[in-house]
């Protein structure tokens, strides 16, 4: 079971399922996990990434559709005959086993006698070692996901699957963790698949993620680049925040997309668009709110006369004029709340290294940014997706 | 919570009056006397076996005495009744333990058809008086022909036994976390591995509660037994029996005997499992 | 993303159904919870169930032990027995509803006492609860004619108190005796299904998080208040349960009344169990026997109705 020779990609082939006759849990799917990677399911609950994780596992039969582990279909196996392990959501250990009876679990299964040797390294690896004859629930909630991650590792499996593994913790155990894990990770180099419903955790951890909504992958791709070009409003309002103005395109010419939103012009390049943008058409423009500069709006009105070079803004840029409806102050960065013609509530951060003692809720300013940072979208989407959900998962996390 | 709570709160009341004292004590006081009230029946069992009657009956103190202890299966068909009871208790529970569980894991583990029927079936024998049970069971088996006795009481035994051991066992297995199995199966686990590595274990202390529940009512039945055991006397028959002909002190020594065994067990028990906890390593 | 995009590298075993095949359990998987049902429900219903049936065949039945029963669906067997024996009935649901009521005035401060006021003792106490189930019931209530002898010191402190009076005031007792009058009958079956109500009570009890009654008291609640807006709402599941537990079983007994009680107090158990033992006038046993589950079936479903609760054991 450990012939790691071939290739440990994990392969689903329009892999589908459905619970009764009605409800759809996973649509039919394409997915590919590169062996070695550090892979997650990102998305809200209830859009099927667990399905998707335990269709691999093999503790879900699929509808339609196969896996492959490699170059082997794998999608007839029960799950104690595939070379997959899973860490489970809260852990799942033994009640009724040590620590150690519980690591060696699987390879006793397996026939292996004399388990001694690596059950103690795989102890050490997770440093658990002087753990071994306690009982899970004498261990605190970060030992014993270290338990659960060493029972699952020690046997060796071509794909390692994480359900939310790291979601029974708190913020700082769960910060240590994610680290730990991706420290295992390299070490290892197993395959990884995570899901999680924590956007941050996902691009932290993963060198790939996967997001889905609603059963289907809505994009997949490194964080970077789903953070920076996402292709649909979900995407765009799950990870991280998004501003999105509604607008019209009036002209498409070369590599520049120009739009208006409320006798607003708007500028944007045409290969951070998602989709192909025609003269008189809809386009949803999209900035994140950390990309977007402010000024009190009086110090941007005269160029010429100005002195103070950092309040200028440059012709270049996208700009809009409105007022601040409420700040709040972060620590490291202040949020503000812009109500303006092309929108309400336009967000925007500032890093806190010189506060503007005007920028106070009432005050008039102008919100301005590169139109290289700005992203399209399809207006054919609904702009709210994935806002309630990305809030409601925070909240849940927490 | 209470043991420290209640002297601050005496202390600010300052207790002077014996209507406050008695006030703030009441529910302790009602709780008491209701333990007595439970207790008391055993304690004059536990007297009397030391009794030595002057007629049959063994229901007015009259000296103190020793002779029962001394020769406990000294009453004829006593003991024989009470080896009879053990049987059929023993059977009948392994009976039910068995099929108890078998229904309990179906019911909580799979979805099927006429599982609300199912449910009903298993709940009704227990929203029934003992009575009616006992009286249609004799209606079956005179109508069928059966000759009263031994397999006809342990059949009404194992019957009314299983709807409880399902409720026991159902309850545990409900409060078992199904990822544990979905967790054996991943680590190469066939369902015959799982099954026995880690649902039975885990599943024990409610197919034990259940069990032990079995054997405590068929071995103390009457009612039903009273209907359908023939001229074949289980203890409690024999109990019955000698209400209406002469009550041997040996019955209360009988009873004591079981009742002692049966908390020193308890406490043992207890003991065992305080120690364990004790000795064990807290993280 | 519904068709593959790229054709899979490895070739597909040709065994295997196409990828968009739907894949059904395998019947033998989908088999497992019958083969579980199977033996147990099979005894339940050739032991349970079908001696119902019997038992309604042959309650509609005439004829004699010497010539034989046949079907006749002679209703009136039903009338007839209800109207000679109605005082048994009445006796059976009003002796076993007093012991219930009582077993719930009792029990509750013990169970109260074991879930929130026992500490370490929690343990003992419950052991104490159980432990007389350890000696057979029946000498149990052998005990009470002991102990509720004649001018013993149970009955002369009874009397002194005046409790007599007040008992006999309401038919409970007659004059300076406590056996073989309805109080004993009832003294006797609130003590035999006294646990049944404890367990249940104390089940519910210790489920309630005593934050609760700080949380009360902190909202202003007098402890009598906490108590009658908190802690027995919350105690209702164990309530109902306790209540069916002891009414069920005390309705259908004839244990006590035949031990404590005399011939006034034969409750319908006693009429049932000696037309089937001894008069072997099988129709009317079993038309009283069906009666009285009818009667039992009923008061349970009302009251279960209107405690609004489904989920009893």
């Amino acid at each position: 079971m450990n012939d790691t020779t071939a290739g440990g990609d994990v392969r689903l082939v329009g892999i589908s399922k459905t619970y009764g006759d009605s409800f759809t849990a996973v649509h039919p799917l394409d997915l590919t996990v590169p062996q070695g990677a550090f892979f997650a399911l990102l998305g809200a609950s209830g859009c099927g990434k667990t399905t998707t994780l335990r269709l691999i596992a093999g503790l879900e039969d699929p509808t339609t559709g196969s896996v492959f582990l490699g170059d082997r279909d794998v999608t007839g196996l029960p799950p104690y005959k595939r070379p997959v392990n899973t860490v489970f959501q809260s852990y799942a250990l033994f009640p009724h086993l040590s620590i150690y009876e519980n690591v060696a679990f699987g390879l006793r299964r397996r026939g292996i006698r004399s388990v001694k040797k690596q059950v103690g390294e795989m102890l050490d690896l997770v440093q658990l070692g002087d753990f071994a004859s306690r009982r899970p629930h004498q261990l605190s909630g970060g030992q014993q996901q270290r338990v659960a991650v060493a029972r699952a590792l020690i046997n060796h499996p071509r794909v390692l699957l994480l359900d939310e593994p790291l979601g029974a913790l708190d913020l700082k155990l769960r910060r240590q963790m994610q680290l730990e894990l991706q420290r295992i990770q390299t070490e290892v180099g197993i395959t990884f698949v995570h899901v999680t419903h924590d956007q941050e955790e996902a691009m932290t951890m993963a060198d790939t993620v996967a997001v889905m909504n609603g059963g289907r992958v809505e994009q997949l791709g490194a964080p970077a680049e789903l953070y920076e070009n996402p292709a649909t409003t979900f995407v765009a309002n799950f990870l991280g925040t998004s501003n999105l103005i509604a607008a019209e395109v009036t002209s498409v010419s070369g590599g520049e997309i120009a739009v208006t939103a409320a006798n607003t012009r708007l500028r944007l390049p045409a290969a951070r668009c998602a989709t192909v943008p025609t003269a008189g058409g809809k386009l949803l423009v999209g900035i994140r709110p950390e990309k977007i500069s402010l000024s009190y709006a009086g110090d941007t009105d005269d160029t010429d006369t100005d002195t103070d070079a950092t309040a200028t803004v440059s012709d270049g840029r996208n700009r809009i004029t409105g007022t601040i409806a409420a700040s709040s102050f972060l620590g490291v960065s202040t949020q503000y709340l812009i109500d303006t013609p092309v929108g309400p509530a336009l967000e925007v951060y500032v890093q806190n290294i010189e506060r503007d003692p005007r920028l106070t809720p009432g005050a008039p300013v102008t919100v301005h940014w590169s139109p290289d940072h700005t992203f399209g979208l399809d207006a054919a989407q609904d702009i709210g997706a994935g806002v309630a959900t990305a809030a409601g998962s925070a909240g849940a996390a927490s | 919570m209470t043991p420290k709570a209640a002297p601050k709160a005496a202390l600010k009341a300052a207790p002077k009056s014996l209507t406050g004292w008695f006030r703030r004590h009441i529910v302790a006081i009602a709780g008491l006397l209701t333990l007595a009230y439970l207790i008391l029946p055993n304690i004059v069992v536990m007297v009397f076996s030391f009794n030595k009657p002057a007629g049959k009956f063994n229901y007015s103190w009259r000296e103190f005495s020793t002779h029962a202890w001394e020769d406990p299966c000294g009453v004829a068909d006593m003991c024989g009744s009470l080896a009879l009871s053990l049987q059929i208790a023993l059977w009948s529970t392994i009976g039910a333990t068995v099929l108890g569980s078998m229904i309990a894991f179906a019911l909580v583990r799979y979805r099927f058809r006429a599982r609300g029927a199912i449910n009903s079936l298993i709940f009704l024998p227990m929203a029934m008086p003992e009575v009616v049970m006992a009286a249609s069971l004799l209606t079956l088996f005179l109508n069928l022909g059966a000759e009263l006795g031994f397999w006809t009481v342990l059949i009404a035994h194992t019957m009314f036994c299983l709807s409880f051991v399902v409720v026991a066992v159902k309850a545990r297995v409900l409060s078992m976390d199904p990822r544990l199995e979905e967790a054996a199966r991943d680590l190469y686990a066939g369902p015959v591995q799982t099954f026995l590595r880690v649902t039975l274990p885990i599943a024990a202390p409610g197919i034990a509660a259940g069990a032990l529940l079995a054997f405590a009512l068929s071995f103390d039945d009457f009612i039903i037994t009273n209907f359908n055991s023939g001229s074949t006397v289980t203890f409690p028959m024999f109990v019955w029996g000698s209400a209406q002909r002469g009550t041997p002190v040996q019955i209360n020594v009988i009873g004591t005997a079981m009742f002692a065994l049966a908390v020193l067990i308890v406490v043992a028990g207890q003991l065992i499992s305080g120690r364990r906890k004790k000795s064990a390593p807290t993280g | 993303m519904t068709a593959p995009a790229e054709a899979p590298p490895a070739p597909v075993p040709p065994s295997e159904p196409a990828p968009m095949a739907v894949r059904r359990p395998p019947l033998r998987r989908a088999l497992i919870p019958y083969w579980l049902l199977l033996p147990g429900v099979l005894l339940l219903l050739v032991f349970f169930a079908l001696p119902l049936v019997y038992q309604a065949s042959t309650s509609v039945q005439t004829g004699s032990l010497e010539e034989g029963f046949t079907v006749t669906w002679h209703f009136r067997t039903y009338a007839d027995a209800l109207g000679e024996y109605g005082p048994q009935f009445l006796r059976s649901v009003l002796y076993a509803g007093t012991a219930t009521a009582l077993c719930l005035l009792l029990g509750y401060p013990l169970a109260y006492l074991i879930a929130f006021k026992a500490g370490r003792w929690r343990h003992l106490l419950l052991v104490l609860v159980i432990a007389p189930f350890f000696t057979s019931f029946l000498i149990r209530t052998l005990a009470w004619k002991t102990i509720l002898a004649d001018s013993g010191p149970v009955v002369e402190t009874l009397g002194a108190i005046g409790f007599l009076d007040v008992t006999g005031w309401l038919g409970m007792t007659d004059g300076n005796r406590v056996l073989a009058t309805p109080l004993a009958v009832v003294t006797g079956l609130t003590y035999n299904f006294l646990p049944f109500m404890i367990l249940p009570l104390y089940t519910s009890l210790e489920r309630i998080d005593p934050r609760l009654h700080e949380a009360a008291g902190d909202l202003y609640a007098r402890p009598a208040v906490v108590f009658r807006r908190v802690t027995f709402p919350l105690s209702m599941p164990g309530v109902v349960s306790g209540t069916l537990l002891t009414f069920i079983p005390a309705s259908g007994d004839y244990v006590n009344a035949e031990l404590l009680g005399s011939t006034d107090t034969k409750m319908v158990g006693n009429v049932i169990q000696s037309q089937f033992l001894r008069v072997l006038d099988y129709p009317t046993a079993a038309a009283l026997s069906f009666l009285l589950m009818a009667i039992v079936l009923i008061i349970v479903t009302v009251y279960i109705r209107r405690a609004g609760t489904e989920d009893l054991v």
